[in-house]
């Protein structure tokens, strides 16, 4: 019985602690207030966390984030209704963004908040807007590849001579977003043809970006197709690893451009501050952030890239109409399954 | 009194069951089409052959181990009691990745073969559950009285002979309340086997969940029958055995001699995999540090502060979630063991059934519900109980069969005896049932316990906005590749798993 009731006191005490927590981690001297804005972010806390603590610091607007998959994220957004607690999403890609285009979900982001990018670069409609991107990218070992020897085609890789050489996440957001471009830019048929190609050449397949350049780093894959940003992040945490990113030839889909997008929810009673929150996110101060902290390009007009990577100009990204690739996920997503690119090993 | 309890708490599990069948139902007519195509048997295949195979082999390692450390005189019995729980805390998707970057060409070890695929996954799933059977096992071997075995020992059989034919028999309920569990896992296990590239029914579950939420949902229903179906199948864990009567359940009545180095390296070799390798994984990433410029952990030396919010929030809710798991539970399994009914059975079937849908099916079926309720009950919605409710539907199989295999080993006739001299049922309960148990529903709430602290999916969507744990600190510095922080993260993980069991678990079980 005495242990019973510790045990009951044991399950107590981690709440009690808790509550003191949460109340600590507040700034000192004001009581703990209710969030003013709540995001939910399909960007992970270390790429976006940071420059959402100093646009709390910058408007004293206090503002949680719940942390998670783009997709499930979307869903979850999707069964909340109305009665979501999110103002803002946070889109990894614009497929999850677009599932919610599609719902109806998102309200108008400003214009001026809008003209601040490209028109290829956010939704046509102004549901959403892009403030980073990753351009797409084929990560190679130093030791096993000459990079004179590669293509200047994401198309050539289908060619007798790569066959089980280049690493697919056929899984992956990203590259489920440039099949969708590869559809609209080259139609269904050439789509469908490379998927195919890429599945009867034994491209093997990998559950993430992460595992793919980990993979060409050991040597386990002589390549891979991947967002540039991966091996930048490979490289920050073993400067050695013997990786280097290979980018398509000017105008090859094989180079677009993925961007990160927010949304304002329909549903939020803070349109005011969800917006500005998305006019921060492309304001300098965040611009500089993701071109120099997080190895992500900046999508603002005149923003400029980390030094270290190389210009958007000299990689000649294909821009996109964004706004198609939220819709048309669905055949994308049949069409990868129906290629037998999933279950090659 | 008892029935109401077992109704109330049978409904309560068959929420997801709800969800999933009214997800079917959209599909309508689809899902004779779904059962039937050739995407989905490969998958399903692949998914009942991992299941069965990892099933049998942690059953037999999981009874080895216990056996060796609960009734032989193997040297350090008392640090492999807690070194051989430690690999069930660390999360299945951080583990594979770490023995993915400790084996193969350019990894740590590269002689070692390349861990992937099939036997990849079976390696990797077999060192990280096997704990779901050695931990109940062994609890059970603690309150096994030795009587029997000396009995037989005396008739003249040998050690072993004895081990097998009379102890093995006792402990069955536990090893197949075990096996059953990691079945279940195995089910609806996504993270690691994605990442060993092994094909199985949740990735379909996954890669349709935007594309075709029905489809998703049908499948979802397809794992939850094959669980419930299953674990009606063995509902009882087994025949009962209360053979043997009277103290002594530390007693060593497996001397070793010879095969002490044999039983050694058995006991060290799922510690080497499940635990050295990761960690020694962790420290490499930790000490190589990383060159993150304002973003993430940067090795050895950084501020830890950042992980203080984590541990505070992983030790909460594994903690809340035991207890709560075990209060819920205690109802079913002590009317499984003490009123056998069938429709009891079919309670206990569905509080089973629920640990092998996918813990994102799982928080979406909540979310659909706490959304869906009055206004009343709002503030219930992404709130800490809410989060420990989702825990307890999902892990709440561990402590139902881990209580029940602990209360079959216990007699009715103490039960009987007590009722003679005049105590009431719940003095029974307290006074006589409660102190047997004890050490059984200790080890299935640590189960609860372990399962919870490495918990993600829910966590992620059922948590109060801002709510952090270790596991979700791990997956999002994992998602983007900051490997020192993933690290680091990973280390104080188990450190906390380690701490805890022994606290709340295994003090107890020793201390008798």
């Amino acid at each position: 019985m005495k242990r019973l009731v510790a045990a009951a006191a044991a399950a107590l005490l981690p709440a009690a602690l808790l509550t003191a927590c949460s109340a600590d981690s507040q700034p000192a001297g004001s009581a703990a207030p209710p969030a003013d804005l709540t995001v939910y972010s399909g960007r992970t806390e270390n790429l976006i966390g940071p420059i959402i603590d100093r646009f709390e610091a910058e408007t004293g607007t206090a503002v949680d984030v719940r942390y998670g998959d783009s997709a499930d994220l979307a869903l979850l957004i999707e069964q909340e209704g109305d009665r979501s607690p999110a103002d803002v999403f946070i889109s990894q890609s614009p497929g999850a963004i677009g599932y919610l285009t599609d719902r109806g979900l998102l309200s108008k982001v400003d214009a001026e908040t809008l003209d601040v990018v490209d028109k290829d670069l956010r939704n046509a409609d102004g549901r959403w807007v892009g403030f980073s991107g990753r351009v797409r990218a084929l990560v190679y070992n130093t030791d096993q590849v000459d990079p004179k020897t590669l293509p200047k085609s994401v198309f050539d890789l289908t060619a007798p001579e790569y066959a089980g050489k280049v690493a697919v996440a056929p899984t992956n957001g990203s590259f489920q977003d440039f099949v969708t471009a590869m559809r609209l830019q080259e139609g269904d048929a050439v789509a469908e043809g490379w998927l195919k190609g890429m599945a009867d050449n034994g491209s093997p397949n990998y559950a993430d970006n992460t595992s793919i350049v980990q993979a060409v780093a050991r040597g386990e894959v002589p390549m891979g197709l991947v967002n540039h940003y991966y091996n930048e992040r490979a490289l920050a945490e073993d400067p050695t690893s013997p990786t280097d990113n290979y980018f398509f030839e000017s105008g090859d889909i094989g180079s677009l451009l993925i961007t990160t997008a927010i949304g304002v929810l329909e549903s939020s009673d803070d349109q005011k501050g969800a917006q500005d929150l998305a006019r921060f996110l492309l304001a300098a101060e965040a611009q500089e952030f993701f071109s120099n902290e997080t190895y992500e390009y900046p999508l603002a007009k005149g923003a400029k890239a980390n030094p270290a990577l190389p210009d958007l100009k000299d990689i000649n990204v294909t821009t996109f109409d964004l706004d198609k690739l939220g819709g048309g996920l669905e055949t994308t997503l049949q069409m990868i399954e129906a290629s037998g690119l999933t279950t090659t090993s | 009194m008892l029935s109401v309890g077992v109704v109330v708490v049978a409904v309560l599990f068959a929420a997801p069951f709800v969800f999933l069948v009214a997800g079917a139902l959209e599909a309508g007519g689809r899902v004779g089409d779904i059962l039937v195509s050739e995407a989905i048997r490969r998958p399903l295949a692949n998914t009942l052959l991992l299941g069965a195979s990892v099933a049998v082999a942690t059953m037999v390692l999981g009874t080895v181990l216990a056996v060796l450390v609960g009734r032989s005189d193997l040297p350090g019995r008392a640090m492999w009691r807690v070194v051989l729980a430690l690999p069930l805390v660390i999360p299945t998707f951080v583990g594979a990745t770490a023995l993915i970057a400790a084996t193969g060409r350019g990894g740590l070890i590269p002689a070692l073969p390349r861990v992937e695929g099939f036997a990849g996954s079976l390696l990797v799933l077999v060192v990280f559950t096997y704990p779901y059977v050695f931990l109940p096992v062994l609890a059970k071997v603690s309150t096994t009285p030795a009587s029997a075995e000396e009995a037989a020992r005396l008739l003249g059989h040998g050690a072993w002979r004895t081990t097998l034919r009379v102890l093995v028999p006792q402990l069955w309920p536990a090893i197949t309340a075990g096996g059953l569990l990691v079945f279940l896992y195995c089910l609806s296990e996504f993270g690691a086997v994605a990442l060993l590239r092994y094909d199985t029914l949740t990735r379909s579950i996954y890669a349709s969940r935007l594309l075709d939420r029905e489809l998703s949902l049908t499948l979802g229903l397809i794992l939850a029958v094959i669980a419930l179906a299953v674990s009606l199948l063995m509902r009882r864990g087994g025949e009962s055995y209360t053979a043997a009567v009277g103290r002594g359940g530390s007693r060593i009545t497996l001397r070793l001699g010879p095969v002490t180095p044999v039983a050694f390296l058995v006991c060290a070799l799922p510690v080497a995999i499940g635990v050295v390798a990761p960690v020694a994984v962790f420290l490499t990433w930790v000490l190589r540090g990383s060159g993150t410029v304002g973003v993430g952990y940067s090795g050895w030396g950084d501020d830890l502060g950042f992980l203080v919010q984590p541990v505070v929030g992983s030790t909460a809710a594994s903690v809340s979630a035991a207890v709560v798991a075990l209060v819920v539970t205690l109802p079913v399994a002590f009317a499984q063991v003490r009123r056998p009914a069938r429709w009891v059975d079919g309670a206990a079937g569905i509080v089973t059934s629920v640990f092998a849908i996918p813990g994102l099916v799982v928080a979406l079926a909540l979310v659909s519900w706490a959304v869906g309720a009055p206004a009343a009950l709002g503030w219930l919605y992404q709130s800490f109980p809410l989060l420990i409710l989702g825990y307890v539907l999902h892990f709440g199989a561990q402590s139902l069969r881990g209580g029940a295999a602990a209360l079959t080993g216990v007699s009715p006739r103490f039960d009987e005896a007590a009722a003679t001299l005049g105590a009431g049922p719940r003095r029974r309960f307290l006074a006589v049932d409660l102190p047997m148990v004890l050490p059984g529903l200790l080890a299935a709430g640590g189960l609860v316990l372990l399962s919870t602290i490495k918990e993600l999916p829910a966590t992620l969507l059922l948590a109060p906005t801002g709510f952090r744990t270790l596991a979700t600190t791990i997956w999002g510095a994992a998602t983007d590749g900051f490997y020192a922080e993933v690290g680091i993260a990973s280390l104080v993980l188990i450190a906390l798993s380690a701490v805890l069991t022994w606290l709340l678990v295994l003090r107890g079980q020793t201390r008798r």
